[in-house]
């Protein structure tokens, strides 16, 4: 019952698992290229959520410093994912990627 | 330098080879297929060879002439297992050789003018004048041949030149029948002659006769007696095979399909006489026992044939049989060791059988090719020359005296009534009873063909319309005269069968040139006791008295006083015993002979004519009465119906057992190893096909459908990906917990 009186290190990893599976769950299912690419900033920022938590439960300064290197990535990354959409936009005129199939064989 | 006789007689050997060259390559090309070019070169070749006999015959008239050259032709050097081995091409004249020369050239050429009427519109008629050209120089190379090897190529040259002219109306199938007959049955001698030449061969290691004689003289045949008796056998088959001797006669009459004028010159006169010449200079070597085979043989043929030749219905089969019995003759007189008086009787034999030949020809020409005597009759008036040429022949050859065929058969009988008398009587007397029986025989059924040709009705209208054939759309035409080409060799030929141009004395031969020359040579064999009780190993080779040739009257001389003066006044003096009592004895039987024999030929030719001439005796009748014996005769002693069943039917059964061996058990083991090949690679193809290529197939099957399963899961869809890969991981992770829980 401790679980539901004190927040310890596990709720932290409960939410960003919880977050994880939105993210997934958003990109393997939405259709619209930008839902994908915010799946994949829930994702980062589950990933964010666990540096964090192991950080201050730890005790140093090192996931603090991960975090920060996930923020800036993200930031890169949807720069470059945004770029990759509108190029995408600009071939298949389309954004959907389940009509995006291109590559099949 | 080479003696002008020889060169003249490579002169005469080679210009019949011309003529054949020039005719066979050129005759479409020259006027009248070059017929004129053929008889020109003959014409030649007769005077040139003339002129040797007037060099031999007349100016030198010596017994012991002789003149030989040759040369190496191959030298094989230093053969193993066989020794030097060196083979000899020469020629060699002597008075026998001369004689030969004249009398084949003289006939050939006379046939070449008979064939430019005889064979006048033929459709090959260029080739025929060829084919005659090669004939002549082949029977030319046998006279002048002085060794066995060209002798025997000779001969199988005058095979091959035979054997064209017999099929030379090779579109009638009887006569390609002949041919072939012919030659193979020459072939069964031939065997027999080459391997006599092989066993003096292998002996001595020449093919010389001269050699040969030197050597067996010396007593170089190392070898049993019994082995030469073989060698001299061996060779007589050559002659059994080319003279048409008893068993081997049967291509003779079959030969007969032959243009006429071909029957008459290869025939009748001169290539089946080459037999008895080829024996008569094989004569020295001969064994007794030998002689003895020869003798009988000869003995069996004359009679054989001349019981044949009374029924036969064809002009030229009758003339067939009887140049079959008087080849018989020839052999028997050989035989018994009348050696001159066999040779004489060759030479005559070939003018009056070529006259007899040449004349049926002049008849069936006339008759529009009718051969049957039984359908002619009446010719005398019609065609006189004939007529008058083909009596004197038939004379000449029935043995009547005046003519030259009395001189030679009646030598030949003396010779075989002394041979009977030295051998001691018995069967030995067989010989010269065959001999008269034949004579008889032989006067009997040529004064029949001479009945049945010239006198009584024309018979043309009494042939039954079925044996009509293609020619008789102009078959009742009268019959006519023969063109001068073909009337002139007739009265030659007639004029050679007077007594007159061989001797001076009707009755006796032995006086004329021919006898005197051709002499019985010594034999070279040492004696054989049990004939003669004498221990002789004798210095062989006639002793020839030159000269004396003295005008003696032996038969009025007494019989003891006749018995010393023997030696000295006639013919040769021998050291052989043997020889020596037989030319005894044969000339004191020389009276009786020439008795029997005119007895003989009076029966026969009287009993001819009381049979066709008179009529007493009708020939139907007295056939049917005699019909087994009749039938016999007509059908030629069943001889080719004898040889159909053993030999031919034999080498039939033969070939086809040895065909059935080699379907069967021969293709059989071919096949079986084939079908047990094919049988391995069957299955090893199938290993192939199902194993090694299912391995591989299979392979790349499973390949592209694994790849066709496989390519199914590219999408294309960035989301399955994602789906997998997530499915992948998530299996991971609970495989490794159920891994890290367990």
């Amino acid at each position: 019952m401790d679980f539901f009186n004190t927040i310890g290190l596990n709720h932290y990893l409960v939410i960003s698992a919880i977050l994880f599976g939105l993210g997934l769950f958003a990109i393997v299912t939405r259709k619209n290229a930008i839902v994908v690419l915010m799946g994949v900033e829930l994702i980062l920022n589950a990933a964010n959520i666990n540096l964090l938590a192991f950080s201050k439960y730890n005790g140093g300064m090192e996931g603090v410093m991960f975090g920060l290197f996930v923020i800036v990535l993200a930031a890169a990354e949807a720069a470059i994912a945004l770029a990759i959409v509108i190029n995408m936009y600009k071939t298949f005129n389309t954004v959907d990627v389940s009509s995006v199939d291109s590559m099949k064989e | 330098m080479m003696h002008s006789l020889i060169q003249l007689s490579i002169v005469v050997l080679l210009l019949p080879l011309l003529s054949f060259v020039l005719l066979i390559f050129l005759n479409r090309r020259l006027p009248r297929s070059g017929d004129f070019l053929a008889v020109g070169i003959l014409g030649a070749t007769f005077a040139v060879s003339a002129w040797i006999f007037w060099e031999v015959v007349v100016v030198s008239y010596d017994p012991s002439f002789k003149l030989s050259w040759s040369f190496n032709w191959i030298d094989f050097g230093d053969v193993p297992g066989v020794g030097p081995l060196q083979i000899k091409m020469g020629i060699m004249i002597d008075n026998l050789t001369a004689v030969m020369l004249a009398m084949v050239s003289l006939i050939s050429f006379l046939v070449h003018v008979y064939s430019t009427g005889y064979m006048a519109g033929d459709k090959y008629y260029g080739r025929y004048f060829a084919y005659l050209g090669i004939f002549t120089f082949s029977m030319l190379g046998i006279v002048l041949s002085d060794n066995l090897f060209s002798i025997y190529i000779f001969w199988e040259l005058v095979g091959l030149s035979s054997y064209l002219l017999i099929g030379f109306f090779f579109e009638k199938q009887s006569a390609a029948d002949a041919q072939k007959k012919a030659f193979l049955t020459n072939r069964v001698g031939d065997i027999g002659m080459w391997l006599g030449i092989l066993i003096l061969y292998s002996q001595f290691h020449t093919f010389g006769y001269e050699e040969i004689y030197q050597h067996i003289k010396a007593g170089d045949f190392r070898m049993s007696q019994a082995w030469l008796t073989a060698a001299g056998v061996l060779l007589f088959m050559g002659c059994v095979g080319k003279s048409a001797q008893f068993p081997l006669h049967v291509w003779l009459p079959d030969a007969m399909e032959g243009p006429t004028p071909v029957s008459a010159l290869i025939h009748a006169a001169t290539m089946v006489a080459a037999g008895v010449y080829f024996v008569a200079r094989i004569f020295v070597i001969l064994t007794v026992d030998a002689l003895h085979v020869i003798a009988f043989i000869g003995a069996v043929t004359a009679f054989m044939a001349a019981t044949i030749a009374i029924t036969q219905h064809d002009i030229k089969r009758v003339l067939a049989y009887s140049t079959v019995s008087q080849l018989g003759y020839m052999v028997l007189g050989l035989g018994v060791g009348a050696y001159s008086a066999a040779l004489f009787h060759l030479l005559t034999h070939a003018f009056f059988k070529a006259c007899l030949f040449l004349g049926s020809g002049a008849i069936i020409h006339a008759m529009h090719h009718e051969q049957d005597m039984r359908w002619m009759g009446g010719l005398w008036k019609k065609m006189p020359w004939t007529f008058a040429t083909f009596t004197l022949a038939t004379l000449a050859l029935a043995g009547l005296p005046l003519t030259s065929g009395f001189m030679s058969k009646d030598a030949i009988l003396a010779g075989a009534l002394g041979f009977a008398e030295v051998e001691g009587g018995g069967i030995y007397y067989l010989i010269p009873v065959l001999g008269f029986f034949s004579a008889l025989l032989t006067a009997f059924y040529m004064g029949r063909q001479i009945w049945l040709v010239f006198f009584g009705k024309s018979r043309a209208h009494l042939k039954p319309a079925d044996e009509h054939h293609g020619h008789d759309s102009h078959g009742h035409h009268e019959a006519h005269e023969v063109p001068w080409a073909m009337r002139m060799p007739l009265v030659i030929l007639a004029a050679l069968s007077v007594f007159a141009v061989f001797s001076p004395d009707p009755l006796d031969g032995a006086k004329g040139w021919f006898m005197h020359l051709v002499q019985t040579p010594g034999t070279v064999v040492a004696a054989d006791m049990s004939h003669t009780g004498v221990n002789v190993h004798h210095e062989a080779g006639a002793v020839i008295e030159k000269g004396i040739h003295k005008e003696v009257t032996a038969h009025h001389v007494p019989e003891t006083e006749h018995g010393e003066e023997h030696g000295k006044h006639y013919g040769p003096v021998y050291d052989d015993p043997r020889q020596a009592a037989i030319a005894h004895a044969a000339h004191e039987n020389h009276d009786l002979a020439i008795m029997y024999s005119s007895i003989v030929v009076a029966l026969g030719i009287g009993l001819a004519l009381v049979v066709y001439a008179f009529g007493f005796i009708s020939p139907e009748k007295t056939a049917q009465r005699i019909r087994p014996l009749y039938l016999y005769s007509f059908n030629k002693w069943y001889w080719d119906e004898i040889y159909d069943a053993t030999v031919i039917k034999g080498s039939l059964f033969l070939s086809k057992l040895f065909a059935w061996f080699d379907t069967n058990i021969v293709d059989g083991i071919v096949n079986g190893v084939g079908a047990l090949v094919r049988r391995f690679g069957t299955s090893t193809g199938r290993f192939d096909n199902y194993a090694v290529d299912g391995l591989v197939n299979f392979t790349a099957f499973f390949v592209q459908s694994s790849g066709a399963a496989m390519k199914k899961l590219q999408t294309g869809k960035v989301q399955t990906y994602l789906v997998m890969v997530l499915v992948a991981v998530t299996g991971y992770v609970v495989y490794y917990f159920v891994q890290l829980m367990s």
